[in-house]
C-alpha cells in the first residue's frame, strides 16, 4: 500500500484544470487523508437547524468524518454540539438519532452529565486518581457557528469565522433557503444512501440539468435567466428564475409544480458548500441536504425539509406535497441524479481523466466566470481539493 | 378480526395480491387499477410517521396524483433508472370493519430487489401497509396504502411505488 509523504504522493494531478483524475473517485487510500485535511481541518459543516431541535433536551445525532457527534438544545436555549461520547471510558452518550432528554446519563459507571455538557455526577469518586476533577471531565465540545438558526461546526481553530468562510455571494442566498431569516419549522426527512464515493455526490452541474432530467422538458419548463456564483474555496451557488409553464399537459394535477413565492424568493437556488452539503429551494421547497460519507464508499443522505412560521396552513400543505415528491431519492425532478451518482463511480473504474468542457475557455487558467448552464463551476470545488490534500499538477 | 367475515378477508388479500404482482410485474396500470376514484397512496418513513413529521418519499393525496406517478414511472424516468426487480412478501396482520363497507387492514411487507448488472439480491425495504380498503358490488379497491417503512434510510434511490 502506498504510503504518504511529498515526495510520494498518492496521486498526481493533470496539468489541465479541466481534467480531473478519475482514481480521485477510486482509491481507498484517500479517504484517511481526506479526513485529516477536510473534514477534521479547516472547513465548517452544517449540524442542525434550530427548527430541528426547537425544545430544551431536544437531540439530533450526526457524524463528523468518521466521528459519532451530537447536537443538544440546553436547558440555557444555547445549542451545543459535543462528541458523542462517556468522559470516562467512551461508551456513546446517545443511540437514536433524535429525542427529547432532561440529562445525559452513560449507563456503563453511571456519570451524569447536564444538557450543557457539565459532568455533575459520577459514582464513588472519592476512590478516583489523585489528579480527578470534575471539572475537566465535562463533554467534549465542537466550535460552533450559527446562521439563520443553521449550526456549524469545524475542527480547527484557524478556520475562518463562518461569514468569511463561505462569503456574501454563499451566505445572502442560504439565507433565503432558510427562509429569509432563519425561522423555519420542520416538515420532515427523506434518507438514503448513495452508492458512490462522496466526491461523485458533490460533482452534480450546470450543464446537465436540463438534459438529464426529462421532467423538465416533458413540463416545458424552460430555465430563466441565472447565474452561478463560486468561490476560491469551493462553495458553489446558482441561482435562477422559474418559468413555469402554465398549462402542464404532461401531469393530470398540475398544482404540484406551483410556485407560490414569498417575498424573499427566487425561483431556484442550488447551493454546494464543500465538502458536502447541498441546501436548495425550488419553487417552495426549503431544503438542506445534510451529507455523511461511509469512508470511500457510500454517502448517507439527509434531506431535511422546512416550512415557514408564517406561513398558513394551506403554505404548509404545499410545501409536504411538494416537498415530497419533487425532490429526494424518489422524485419527479431529481431522482436521475441518485443513478447517475452510481454510474459516475462505475464508469470511473476506469483509467484516464474525467474532462469537463462546458464553459471552459482556457484549459489552463482557472476561472470564476461561469454562466448558468456550464460544468465549469465545479473546477474551483476541485482545485480547493488538490489544495487541500498535497497533489501537485504534473508538469506536462 | 373476529366481526369481519372470511369472505371479506380473502378479497382483501386478493386485493393486495393484485397490488403486489402489478409491482413485481411493473406493470403500472394494474397497480393504478387497485385504487379506486377516492385514491390515495403515501410512502413515507417510519420516523417521520413516529414523529408526526408528514414528508413522505412518495405522497399521492389524490387519484390524479396516482396517475401522475404511472406518468412518471413509465414515460418521464424510464430510460435513467438502472432496472431492478423486486419481490413484495406480505402477511395480513389485522382486518377491521369500519362504516359504509370500507374495511382498515395492515400487511406486513418485505422487500427484495435484484439489480439486473449486478444479479444481486439485497433487501430494498421492510415495514407495514396502513390500508383503508372500500368493498362496493363489483369492486375492491384500496382508498388508501400507506407504506410506513422500518428503513429508515433507504439503501438506494427507488423509482417505482413499494
Ligand atoms: S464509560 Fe461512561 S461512566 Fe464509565
Ligand atoms: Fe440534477
Amino acid at each position: 500500500m502506498a504510503h504518504t509523504t511529498s515526495q510520494d504522493p498518492l496521486l498526481t494531478w493533470p496539468k489541465k484544470y479541466n481534467e480531473i483524475p478519475k482514481a480521485v473517485f477510486e482509491m481507498e487510500e484517500l479517504w484517511p487523508k481526506e479526513l485529516e485535511t477536510i473534514f477534521y481541518g479547516e472547513e465548517w459543516h452544517p449540524i442542525v437547524h434550530r427548527a430541528e431541535i426547537p425544545n430544551p433536551g431536544d437531540y439530533k445525532a450526526a457524524e463528523l468524518g468518521e466521528m459519532p457527534i451530537f447536537a443538544v438544545h440546553g436547558e440555557d436555549g444555547v445549542i451545543r454540539v459535543f462528541q458523542n461520547t462517556c468522559t470516562h471510558r467512551g461508551t456513546s452518550l446517545i443511540t437514536e438519532s433524535s429525542g427529547n432528554k432532561k440529562e445525559l446519563e452513560c449507563p456503563y459507571h453511571r456519570w451524569l452529565f447536564n444538557l450543557q455538557g457539565d459532568l455533575v455526577g459520577c459514582p464513588n469518586s472519592r476512590d478516583y486518581s489523585p489528579s480527578f476533577d470534575k471539572k475537566d471531565f465535562g463533554l467534549a465540545k465542537l466550535r460552533v457557528e450559527e446562521f439563520c438558526g443553521l449550526f456549524f461546526v469545524t475542527m480547527s481553530d484557524k478556520t475562518p469565522p463562518l461569514k468569511e468562510y463561505l462569503g456574501e455571494s454563499f451566505y445572502e442566498p442560504l439565507s433565503r433557503v432558510l427562509g429569509g431569516d432563519g425561522r423555519l419549522k420542520l416538515i420532515g426527512y427523506q434518507k438514503v444512501m448513495y452508492d458512490c464515493n462522496w466526491k461523485a455526490y458533490c460533482d452534480n452541474d450546470g450543464y446537465h440539468a436540463p438534459l438529464l432530467h426529462k421532467a423538465f422538458a416533458l413540463l416545458n419548463w424552460q430555465g430563466g435567466k441565472g447565474v452561478q456564483n463560486v468561490s476560491e474555496n469551493g462553495h458553489l451557488s446558482f441561482e435562477s428564475e422559474l418559468k413555469i409553464p402554465d398549462d402542464i399537459t404532461a401531469l393530470e394535477d398540475g398544482s404540484i409544480l406551483d410556485f407560490k413565492g414569498t417575498e424573499t424568493s427566487t425561483g431556484s437556488i442550488v447551493q454546494m458548500q464543500f465538502p458536502v452539503t447541498v441546501y436548495s429551494k425550488h419553487m417552495d421547497m426549503l431544503n438542506i441536504r445534510y451529507a455523511f460519507p461511509k469512508g470511500p464508499k457510500g454517502i448517507e443522505v439527509h434531506y431535511a425539509y422546512f416550512s415557514h412560521e408564517d406561513d398558513d396552513e394551506e403554505m404548509v400543505a404545499h410545501r409536504i406535497r411538494q416537498s415530497s415528491n419533487l425532490l429526494g431519492p424518489c422524485g419527479l425532478i431529481s431522482m436521475e441524479d441518485a443513478s447517475v451518482f452510481s454510474r459516475i463511480d462505475k464508469g470511473n473504474k476506469t483509467p484516464g481523466n474525467a474532462i469537463f468542457q462546458k464553459g471552459v475557455e482556457d484549459e489552463h487558467v482557472l476561472s470564476f466566470t461561469v454562466k448558468q448552464n456550464d460544468e465549469s463551476g465545479n473546477l474551483p470545488r476541485w482545485e480547493h481539493y488538490r489544495k487541500r490534500m498535497g497533489f501537485e499538477r504534473s508538469e506536462s | 378480526m373476529s366481526t369481519v367475515s372470511s369472505e371479506i378477508i380473502s378479497q382483501i388479500e386478493q386485493l393486495n395480491r393484485e397490488y403486489i404482482s402489478a409491482l413485481d410485474s411493473l406493470d403500472m396500470t394494474a397497480w393504478l387499477n387497485c385504487f379506486n376514484k377516492k385514491g390515495q397512496y403515501n410512502f413515507i418513513s417510519e420516523e417521520n410517521h413516529r414523529r408526526n413529521l408528514p414528508i413522505a418519499f412518495m405522497l399521492d393525496d389524490c387519484y390524479k396524483r396516482l396517475q401522475d406517478r404511472v406518468t412518471q414511472v413509465v414515460d418521464i424516468q424510464a430510460d435513467s433508472t438502472e432496472h431492478y426487480q423486486t419481490r413484495h412478501f406480505t402477511q395480513l396482520m389485522s382486518v377491521e370493519a369500519l362504516d359504509n363497507g370500507q374495511y382498515q387492514a395492515e400487511f406486513n411487507y418485505s422487500i427484495y430487489y435484484t439489480r439486473r448488472d449486478s444479479n444481486q439480491t439485497q433487501i430494498l425495504c421492510v415495514g407495514r401497509y396502513m390500508d383503508v380498503i372500500e368493498i362496493a358490488e363489483n369492486a375492491v379497491n384500496f382508498i388508501k396504502r400507506k407504506a410506513v417503512t422500518d428503513t429508515n434510510v433507504l439503501p438506494r434511490y427507488i423509482a417505482y411505488p413499494v
